[in-house]
This record gives C-alpha cells, structure tokens and sequence, in this order.
C-alpha cells in the first residue's frame, strides 16, 4: 500500500517534471490528458450539450457521501433509484458523517484509499492533497465534460477559475457554478419603527448612520444597533464588519482575505492595511462613538444580541434569508405590530457592485485512481450531467417532474408537489424532499443558474435577489498561486499578521486605540513581516503573468 | 446521672465546617449534572433564555423523540454496547496476562517487555499510516478495527503490573508447593485476589470504549455500523451549526437548544448505572495501585 502511493508519488513528480519542461498551455489542457482510448467503458460517443447521459453499460463509482445529520444518507433514497435509472450508473457509497467529513477526507485520501468521486471540497483545502499525487488535475479533463465547459463560457468564470489554478497553471477542484453573484447576509431593520418615526429604508452606509441617529434621537436610552456572530477569531460584529469592508473594497470580518488586489497600482496589498479598512475602521467608530452601535456587539452572544432585538431594546440586526424567517420574526412576535425585512445591503465608496468570489462554489475532487478506470471517461461524463447540466441539476435539486414537482424553473411555474415538504414550503405535507427522498442534498445540488437558485426562495427573497442582481459584479483578482513550500512560509507569517489585524480592529472600533495611531499600527504589522508576506504573494502573481 | 463525654468544641466546630465544605462539594458536583437533566426536558426558549436550572422549565420531549424516533440511533447504540463488551472483555484478557507475567521479577527480558509497552506511550505510528495497516490486514468496517488496536492500555498495565507486584510472593510459593500449574496460580490464587484492581480495569477500558468515536468515525465506512457516538456527533454538528439554508422549523430549534443536554443524558445514563455496583472494588482499586505505582 505505501509502496503504491509512493510510485504514484514518483509517477506525478515525473509528469509534473514533464509539463514543465514542455511549457504550460494555462487553458483546459486537452493535450495533457492523455490517452484515453482504453478508459471508455460505458461512455457515450459525442455526449454534448443537452444530451441526457445515460451508461452504455451499468456502472458502478464509488462516492465519499457527506452524511448531512438533518437528512442522514440512506441507501434507498429514491434519488438513487431513480438516478441509476436515468444514468444505469450506482454509487458504492462511504458514508461519512457531515461533523467530520473533511478529517475523514484527508486520512483516507492520503492513505490512497480514497473513492473516485470526493465531493464538498471547498477551495483551497484541494491544495493539501496535491503535492501527495492523490488528486487529478481535472482542468486537463474539462474538454469530456460539455455542460461545465459550456457554463463557464456563457457565464464567463474562466478567471474566476484561474483563482483556483496552482503553479502547473492547473485546477483540480470542479467547482459548483453560479450564474450571479449570491450575496445573503445583510442587516435586519425593524420597518415598523422606520415607518413610524417616518424614516426610509436606507440604501448606503451614510444613510445608515443618519437612521441610527435618528432612532438615538428617538430612543435616547438605548443602542438602535446590538449586533450578533461574534465568534472569535474575527474580531466580532463579523458580518456587520464583513459587509462593511467589502462595500469599502476590502476585506474584513468574516469576508477576511489577508490580502487585496489593488487595481490601479495592480499588485496585492495587505488588506489590514489598506486605506479602505483605515476608512471602515473610522465608520465603525463613529457609530460607536455616537452611542448608536452597542459596543458589546463585537463580544456578545447571538443570545444576547436577540434578546435585546426581542424585547425592542435594539431595532438593527445582522440577518440572512434563513434568520430573518426563523428567529427574527418569531424573536419579536411579541411585540404589537412589530415588523422586520431583510434590506438590501448597504451601498459604500465602491458603489453598487458586488464581490466576484461567490460565482464558484465547493466541489468535487477526483481521485488519481479514478484516471486509470476503463469507465474513466463515462464516470466524467456523468459527473458533468449531474452537477453541471439543467437536466441533472433540477433532478438532484427538485426531484422527479409530476412526483416532487411541477413546472419548470424557466418560466417561473415550477411548483412543489403539496405532499413534499422543504424548507417552510408544504410544512404539514407526509414526506420530506431531502429525508425521505434524498433530493436536495448538499452533496448534489447547488449551483446552477439564478433561475434555478430563485425557485427555492420566498418571494421577499427574490425581491432581494432581484435588487441585489442589479448591481454590477467587480472584477475577478488575479491568480497567485504559491509553490508548497511558499505555502507553509505564508501560512507562518499570514496568521500572526491575521492576528494581529483582528485584535487592533476591535481596539480601534471601539475606540480603544484612536485612529491617528494607524501609522504605529501598520508600522507593527511591518515589523510582523507585512512585506515579506506581501512580496511572497506578488512575485507568485507575476510569476503565473510571465507563465500565461 | 451519667452524662456522655461531650464532644470538645474545638471538634464541634471542625465537624460543623466539614459538613458544610462537604455538602458545597456534593452541590458543585452535583449540579451540573441535574442542570444538563433538567436541560434536556425544556423548551427552547427557556434554555435560550437561560431560565433552567435545577428543574426542567417548559417541559419538552420534542428532541428526545427525536433522537430515539430514529431506528438508526438503536442500531448504533446496539453497536455501541457491542463493541464495548467485546472490547473490554479482550482487553480485560490482554491486560491482565500481559501485566502478571511483567510482575515476575524472575522473568528473563523483562525491561524489553517494559520498554516496549511504554514506548508506545510516547510514540505511535501516526494516523494515517494506522488507517493504512488496519486497511491492509483487512479490519476496516468490522469490529477488530475498533477492538484490537487500543485492546492494552499502558497506563491500566502499568496500574495492575504495580498492583500484582504488591501481592506477597509467598502466596505463590504456597501454592507451587500445592502443585498448581502458572496458569492454575494466576486463575485460582491471584486472580480473586484482585477483584478490586480488575474491577477498576473494567471501569477503566468499559468507559474509555463506550465514550470513544474517532476508531468507528475512522475504519466504519456504513452508517449501520457507526457507535452511538459517531451518530450523536454528527447530530450535535448538524442541529448546532443550523446554517443548512432549508430547515427551520419549530421541531429543529427545539432540537438544536436541546441536542447536547439530551445526547449527554443518553450516552452517560448506561455507564453512570454500573457505578454503584463496582464503587467499592472501584475506591480501594485505585488505591492498591498507587502505592506502589
């Protein structure tokens, strides 16, 4: 066994030494591929667009199956009967339980005993089982696979892909796509008290604060913004932080990325450093200042901070689609006449853009063994109409058209049978779409246009959706991708940079420290190595520029 | 008349103190317990709220049902009572041979069967390669994975090997002059000897393989093979984390504000029953050990 993983070690080292001598295409590699004359077992001849695929021969592929503890995998689930049906491929499944997937993951991909199919990666934890030869370069296999290849066309992700690819100038994680940007945290308002004191719902962060204090002048006994998800290591207030940082053209919060693309003077900077985080960090302490954020937003519990919402103490709220419905509402059911809408995120110096990062979602790895299966070409061909056509898309998502659902998604008739249930759709109907049928499962379904997307939301939902998908989507940073050992160095100086980044930013947002000190501060982040850091991750940029 | 000796004042007072630093003890230990009991009978709101604590306020089985609604959830606690009876049975056998015959002073190699017990304390193979070897020989997904690979405790070995060691030899001696076999010795003369020590051994390996997950999680690639730990894990994962965009009901907000008080009642109810019965094996066993250990 470890005599194997070392020759498949031996084997990747040798064509990773290959490739590079003979230069890199940075495209879908095709040529790369190789021979696959002998790895098309059951695949079909000219699979394109719109073709429903379907085995030559039955099939088998084994799968890593995330277990997800609110609809435990079970092996008659009708989507898999009804997917060999439609395919004529089974799944051998390992079922792993959703609390420790990505440990089991790592041991069993490591140890080369992993499936062919490893799905729910999320970038970059593919990184850690490249240099082990475990995982395919699945960028030299897309050219097999004509509804990814065709997506990532139309919906123009080439280089929200690129930020996937590593030094080789190759990607071995298939990404979930999506047609739009999904944006679904923002700030919970309570119209009722916006109405009665006459204020419009803001649209900008300026807006914002003129609300707050207004409401201050109203209730001058209490904070009308208590925030909430302030789980440590971010420096608390993560989404109020997160959003504000991006409306600034940062990173912060949860939305923390240690470093930002600087367009005009195209290279990457420190995002703790940026002048637009000094700006945000000035935002957050007037609002402090001004009595009109409570400064134990950044350290409470989520308890806390809906305790206050609860009993009316505080009117501003950190929310997603998922909350406003099952705990904002009901928290304040007891208040007479009390209403609250998710508003659309608030507009900042970047204007009304949104963030390119969540066009690519988790994925699938595909593991080296899988490469030397006669089957190899059906099993990608598979894959591509499961997770990338309309077709399989709308099956693992709403099931069996005339048994789960009606309509289509295209023209908005699409309809849940009465007798599913999902989500708060159908809440007394017998049988659960993911429990009982086992469609909606985060293994499978995700991804896909915003039609599709839009079919599983309230109508408030899509009336957020709606304003959000008006705005424009900001470009797509540059690749850097770092060499292993660039990794480990970057890692070293990246979390003691992090560290200290978060700590300052609580002190300078609560106003602990005063922002003419911002000098001292990035002097103390250049002395924790800021520009080793940066310069590490430039020179990897213009080192895949030169490549390309 | 006769009077009785009156207790000296300087005794009252330390007799006063002892019982209230005593009854504050039983109170601190206690309650955490009867907290996570009363807990788990609550409604949500009142255990968001912080408003329980020694009775269950709101009174709820929501999660309970639940949780044993599930026939998954008897199918790995039958799991779990299997694996730990075989286990602890194995490792019981295992311990108890490897630690008599280290107790013999006499024995050639001795310090070699020492050593190597105790090298595995400080170094092991590392997960991945273990994940390997159980692979190779064949064990994954069967009880051996998860029976054979901590069947001896160092720490319980070296605990008995000190305990029999302090057994006096001459018992032995009497016993070879009797005519017993080794084996006869260690089954008839030592082995009720050391109730106490076996007792606490059974304690010992019965709770560490009824509370342990990571060997199942690891080499158990079916659900129906899983210890009620695994299950109970990844629950607590999915009702806690609740961010999966689809359920939010009633049910599972009872369920997530209740999930860790009612998994702790379920997987520590079983082994905290079998305590009475061996406590008084259980207090001199550890004791005996210690001395000389």
């Amino acid at each position: 066994m470890v005599q194997l993983s070392r020759r498949q070690l031996l084997a990747t080292a040798a064509a990773t030494a290959a490739v590079s001598l003979a230069g890199c295409d940075g495209g879908d590699g095709e040529a790369d591929a190789g021979d696959l004359d002998g790895n098309k077992a059951g695949a079909m001849d000219g699979f394109k667009v719109g073709d429903q695929f379907r085995a030559t021969e039955p099939l088998t592929f084994s799968i890593m199956m995330l277990s997800n503890p609110n609809y435990p995998f079970k092996a008659n689930w009708s989507f898999l009967a009804e997917l060999t049906k439609r395919t004529n491929v089974s799944f051998e499944a390992t079922a792993v339980p959703g609390s420790d997937y990505n440990q089991k993951r790592s041991v069993v991909v490591s140890a080369g005993d992993a499936p062919m199919i490893i799905p729910k990666t999320y970038h970059p934890d593919e990184e850690a089982f490249i240099a082990g030869g475990a995982i395919l370069p699945v960028s030299d296999y897309a050219h097999l696979m004509p509804h990814y290849s065709d997506k990532v066309k139309r919906w123009n992700l080439r280089a929200n892909l690129d930020t996937f690819s590593q030094q080789d100038g190759k990607y071995y994680l298939l990404p979930g796509l999506h047609e739009k940007p999904w944006l679904d945290y923002s700030l919970a308002m309570r119209t009722d008290i916006l109405e009665k004191h006459s204020l419009p719902v803001p649209a900008t962060w300026d807006e914002v604060t003129t609300t707050l204090r207004a409401l201050r002048k109203a209730y001058p006994d209490r904070y009308p913004f208590s925030d909430r998800w302030s789980t440590p290591p971010q420096p608390g207030a993560n989404n109020l932080i997160g959003i504000l940082g991006t409306a600034h053209g940062t990173h912060a919060g949860w939305a923390y990325n240690s470093t930002t693309w600087d367009g005009a003077a195209g290279k990457f900077v420190l995002s703790g450093a940026m002048d637009q985080y000094r700006q945000m960090l000035r935002y957050l302490a007037t609002l402090v200042s001004e009595k009109l954020l409570d400064p134990e937003s950044f350290t409470q519990t989520d308890d806390n901070a809906r305790q206050k919402f609860a009993a009316g103490k505080s009117f501003v709220i950190s929310t997603n689609a998922q909350t406003l419905v099952s705990e904002n509402r009901k928290d304040i059911a007891k208040i007479p006449g009390a209403t609250v809408a998710k508003i659309p995120v608030p507009i900042g110096p970047m204007g009304a853009t949104v963030p390119s990062e969540s066009l690519l979602e988790n994925g699938i790895m595909i593991s080296k063994k899988a490469r030397e299966s006669k089957n190899f070409v059906a099993m990608m061909q598979f894959i591509d109409w499961l997770w990338y056509s309309d077709a399989g898309l709308m099956f693992s998502k709403w099931g069996i058209e005339g048994d789960t659902y009606t309509g289509n998604v295209e023209d908005g008739s699409f309809k849940l049978d009465p007798r599913v249930k999902w989500g708060g759709l159908n809440p007394s109907a017998p049988k659960d779409l993911q429990v009982d049928y086992g469609f909606f499962n985060g293994v499978f379904a995700y991804g896909g246009s915003t039609k599709m997307l839009n079919s599983q939301f309230s109508e408030e939902e899509k009336a957020f959706q709606a304003e959000m998908n008006k705005r424009t989507t900001r470009e797509v940073p540059p690749p850097h991708p770092l060499s292993p050992e660039e990794r480990e160095q970057a890692a070293l100086w990246e979390s003691t940079l992090k560290d200290h980044v978060f700590q300052q930013t609580l002190r300078f947002a609560l106003g602990q420290r005063p922002l003419s000190e911002w000098d001292a501060y990035v002097a103390e982040l250049r002395t924790k190595n800021m520009d080793q850091y940066v310069d590490l991750v430039n020179k990897a940029y213009q080192r895949f520029q030169e490549k390309k | 008349m006769v009077t009785a000796i009156r207790p000296s004042r300087g005794y009252r007072v330390f007799q006063a103190v002892n019982a209230v630093v005593l009854t504050v003890v039983v109170v601190v230990t206690l309650f955490p317990f009867v907290n996570i009991v009363a807990r788990s009978f609550s409604g949500e709101r009142e255990i968001r709220t912080g408003q329980v604590s020694v009775f269950p306020r709101g009174f709820n089985v929501t999660t309970y049902q639940h949780v044993m609604s599930d026939t998954m959830f008897w199918t790995n606690y039958r799991n779990t009572v299997v694996y730990t009876v075989v286990a602890t049975a194995i490792s019981l056998v295992l311990t108890t041979c490897y630690a008599y015959v280290l107790s013999k002073r006499q024995l050639k190699g001795r310090g070699l069967l020492v050593g190597i017990a105790v090298f595995t304390m400080f170094f092991n193979g590392g997960l991945i390669p273990n994940y390997v070897l159980i692979s190779a020989l064949g064990m994954r997904n069967t009880l051996w994975a998860i029976v054979l690979p901590n069947a001896v405790s160092v720490f319980n070995l070296l605990v008995m090997k000190a305990f029999f060691e302090s057994l006096p030899v001459e018992l032995e001696e009497a016993a070879a002059v009797d005519g017993t076999t080794t084996y006869g010795t260690l089954w008839r003369i030592v082995l009720p000897l050391s109730k106490a020590v076996l007792a606490t051994m059974l304690l010992f390996y019965a709770v560490s393989f009824w509370n342990s997950w990571f060997a199942g999680f690891l080499y158990m690639d079916r659900q129906e093979l899983f210890p009620v730990t695994v299950y109970l894990r990844n629950l607590i994962a999915g009702a806690t984390a609740g961010s999966d965009q689809t359920t939010s009901s009633d049910t599972t907000l009872q369920i997530a504000a209740g999930i860790q008080a009612v998994t702790i009642v379920l997987t520590t109810l079983p082994i905290l029953l079998v305590y009475p019965f061996i406590q008084r094996y259980f207090v001199s066993g550890v004791m005996l050990g210690a001395v000389k250990g």
